[in-house]
């Protein structure tokens, strides 16, 4: 799966939703819902998944799905 | 009442004319003591010098300062006191100026350990504060011999004709401007108490002595039981036992805190509870600096850090020990005996879900609302917590994130 498919799998696991009305555009707070608890558990979710220590003020800071794409991507390419 | 230097300048009988500590608490703490030169070395050329260890809890003490120089060891603790085997530790050392005139330009800690080593030794039993709870035990006996040396007693404030007085009248004093409401039960059966300047007491207060409400600080009902210290500027009621609650800390509403020790800034929320007695009554276990410790006591609550805040109902296990800047968010059952700094708890989780910024704006409102303002030396402070104290977090919120992300 790339990078992409599981952000937004674990978001649509996270957030209790279908992965098909995830997409990158989409805000986590404004287009998805997420409460603020739910932001911490996709944070520590994206950890989990890709067995990384992301920096929390930066992950936080993070608003699109595609931000956290894209954060991840340049973390592992780290 | 007195802090624990000026306990130790009274068994001298000497003023402080310095005070050595950890550099990175050097700026914040040389805002509280203005008027006395800190981790500066001059001070160790001008005079004899009676150099204390700062853990000597000098309760029932006295510190000769005359006489040849001597190291003065402590002699070894009983079984059973809660202290570390770690060997002979110092209490303090005399010494002429004469012996520091060639060492006064070396690191304090080359100092007292050349000292330590040349000096003619002698032993003397004296208590030292190892361990937060060595506090807590000891406070009730610091109370009565700080109320003892104090002189004061009787009502200089107004006592309402409607707050009773349990016991002699003569062990208690209320500060002038502290108010003390109808239907208040002082009970000084037990040792002496003191509501100092500006404190006010509501009704439906049972306060046991020993005890010290700090300045300005409001009992807002409940009942503060024996061996509490609490202030200044702290808002307090339901039940506190034996605890030590430092100034502008917040435990309004009710909930149990017994054997507990809060830093400054704290706000509890209602209903929060901590444990200090196991069910099996057997002795509590703390994390310490990356070990377990056994107490070796039965009475052992909690341990809050500076500007930690924690939610309604939040339940605190017996010897849990919570850092500075910690957020809990109840989840029904027992927080972590162990949360590091800056953690915000939830779901029983710790995690990494404070943003440091967020952090200090929280603790720029709690300081403007009691109209103090966080100095650049506090924000400091604050930041070198964290960072002393990150590789704890981020293994916690490393070790429970699976559990977490299980729950969602």
């Amino acid at each position: 799966m790339t990078v992409e498919e599981r952000v937004i799998n674990v978001t649509a696991k996270v957030l209790h939703m279908d992965p098909t009305e995830i997409t990158l555009d989409k805000s986590f707070t404004e287009d998805l819902g997420a409460q603020s608890v739910q932001s911490i558990e996709l944070v520590a979710a994206f950890e989990e998944e890709f067995d990384i220590e992301m920096d929390e003020d930066e992950a936080l800071a993070v608003t699109t799905v595609g931000g956290a794409v894209n954060y991840i991507k340049t973390y592992l390419d780290k | 009442m007195t802090s624990l230097a000026e306990k130790i300048a009274r068994a001298a009988g000497l003023p402080v004319s310095g005070y050595f500590v950890r550099e990175y608490l050097a700026d914040t703490f040389a805002q509280r003591v203005s008027d006395v030169a800190v981790n500066n070395a001059e001070v160790l050329k001008r005079d004899d010098l009676l150099l204390v260890n700062a853990r000597v809890l000098a309760i029932g003490l006295t510190i000769e300062t005359g006489g040849a120089e001597r190291a003065v060891w402590v002699a070894e603790p009983p079984k059973g006191s809660g202290h570390p085997d770690v060997g002979r530790q110092l209490a303090w050392l005399r010494v002429s100026k004469e012996t520091m005139k060639p060492l006064a330009e070396k690191p304090l800690s080359e100092i007292v350990a050349h000292l330590a080593e040349k000096l003619p030794g002698e032993e003397k039993e004296v208590i030292l504060a190892d361990y937060l709870w060595n506090l807590i035990h000891h406070n009730p006996d610091a109370l009565k011999e700080d109320f003892a040396l104090l002189g004061k007693k009787g009502v200089e404030g107004r006592m309402h004709e409607q707050a009773a007085v349990v016991g002699d009248a003569r062990n208690l004093w209320i500060a002038p401007g502290a108010v003390v409401h109808p239907f208040v039960a002082i009970d000084v059966t037990g040792g002496p108490v003191v509501i100092d300047e500006g404190a006010e007491v509501h009704p439906h207060t049972r306060i046991e002595g020993p005890g010290y409400i700090g300045k300005k600080t409001i009992l807002v009902g409940g009942k503060i039981r024996e061996g509490c210290s609490i202030g200044p500027v702290c808002r307090v009621g339901g039940e506190v036992e034996e605890s030590i609650i430092h100034g502008y800390s917040n435990k309004y509403h009710d909930g149990f805190l017994g054997h507990a020790y809060v830093g400054e800034w704290v706000n509890l929320g209602a209903l929060t509870t901590n444990s200090d007695l196991k069910n099996d009554y057997t002795g509590v276990k703390v994390y310490v600096c990356g070990k377990v410790v056994d107490s070796e006591d039965t009475k052992v609550g909690c341990f809050i850090g500076d500007h930690t805040k924690t939610s309604i109902g939040t339940l605190f296990n017996t010897g849990t020990v919570v850092g500075c800047m910690v957020n809990c968010v109840a989840h029904g059952g027992l927080m972590p005996k162990h949360i590091p700094s800056c953690a915000l708890v939830i779901k029983g989780a710790i995690t990494r879900g404070q943003k440091f910024s967020d952090i200090i704006t929280t603790a720029r409102t709690a300081t403007g609302r009691r109209k103090h303002q966080l100095t650049e030396a506090d924000v400091a402070l604050l930041e070198h917590v964290r960072k002393l104290t990150r590789p704890e977090l981020v293994e916690a919120s490393r070790r429970d994130r699976g559990a977490l992300v299980g729950q969602a």
